[in-house]
């Protein structure tokens, strides 16, 4: 692993070791109460969710025009990490909508487009895994409708009638409730990097156990 | 007779303007009850959730998520480094021999 992977865990570690009292120190919203606080790790979720799409639709492209065998291995892992981070966020959000909704699930658009996001990036790893020869370009090509939809998701609530707050929100929080934010999402962004890393890892040891056997073979 | 059908039509248009501005929500002044909306501190006791098992709930399924998904990238690194290692063990006593 490179040098800095270490440091880089241990501080990770450390900040979501500590995140549930810099959450805790962080003073009720008026109107939802306690439940708001799943805000500090739905939302973190949420963005990195966005931000792994982006990074694998952007890998995809420029795996379909250069064919750089990297590039194809970055959007695999960032596939993966889409997938998760999206978990996190559309059962974070039902479970934060129940009680400062009432419903478990809106199908307003901003939901709505999360959730095909999150299915586009699950259909992306189920190609990888069971479509054989030929699919990292047809992966690849999927990935990148996933990226497309980002944009779309992001501005969804400023355009359209939702009960899911706009992006304006985050811009208007005092320090009192930006300042636990701001300390999630790094430590998420962290993690993001780390998990980054691991994964890409993973596909360059099964890119070099493949030359290994055809080295065998040969 | 015509103008017996004129003034079943402007009665008829009448009706029909005043069931088109009952129908219209109210523009300014109307109550959040009236719009469809109660605040969720107002809502009768049987009514309100208690907000702590979802908060631990979601709190507990992110770092259990987490958790599991660094386990198998982790054991997935392991296993393939393994057999890397085991191959190039294989490689090199194949030269040698």
């Amino acid at each position: 692993m490179a040098k800095w992977f270490y440091p880089v865990a241990g501080l990770c570690a450390l900040m979501f070791a500590l995140s549930p009292f810099v959450i805790a120190s962080a003073p009720y919203e008026s109107t939802m109460g306690l439940v708001q606080k799943i805000f500090y790790y739905h939302m973190p979720a949420a963005w990195l969710f966005l931000i792994a799409a982006v990074v694998c639709g952007v890998a995809s492209v420029r795996f379909l025009i250069s064919g750089a065998p990297r590039q194809d291995r970055v959007a695999w892992a960032a596939a993966e990490l889409t997938c998760l981070f999206g978990l996190i966020a559309l059962v974070t959000g039902p479970l934060w909508a129940r009680k400062a909704w009432g419903v478990w699930w809106q199908w307003d658009v901003r939901l709505t487009a999360s959730l095909m996001g999150w299915l586009v990036s699950c259909a992306y790893l189920l190609l990888r895994r069971y479509g054989g020869p030929g699919s990292d370009k047809l992966a690849a090509g999927l990935a990148l409708f996933g990226a497309a939809n980002v944009p779309f998701i992001y501005i969804s609530v400023n355009y359209w009638r939702t009960i899911h707050p706009a992006t304006s929100v985050v811009p208007t929080l005092p320090f009192s409730m930006g300042g636990p934010l701001w300390f999630c999402v790094t430590a998420f962004v962290l993690l993001f990097v780390l998990l980054m890393s691991l994964r890409i890892r993973l596909e360059e040891q099964r890119a070099r156990l493949d030359d290994l056997y055809l080295s065998l073979d040969e | 007779m015509t103008r017996l059908t004129a003034l079943l039509g402007i009665i008829l248009l009448a009706l029909g303007q005043a069931t088109v501005l009952f129908a219209q929500a109210p523009q300014s002044g109307g109550t959040l009850q009236q719009e469809g909306f109660t605040p969720i501190d107002q809502l009768p006791p049987q009514d309100q959730l208690p907000a702590a098992p979802l908060l631990i709930s979601a709190y507990v399924f992110v770092v259990a998520v987490l958790f599991v998904y660094l386990f198998s990238v982790a054991r997935r690194l392991a296993s393939v480094q393994q057999q890397v290692s085991r191959l190039e063990g294989d490689i090199k006593r194949g030269k040698r021999a």
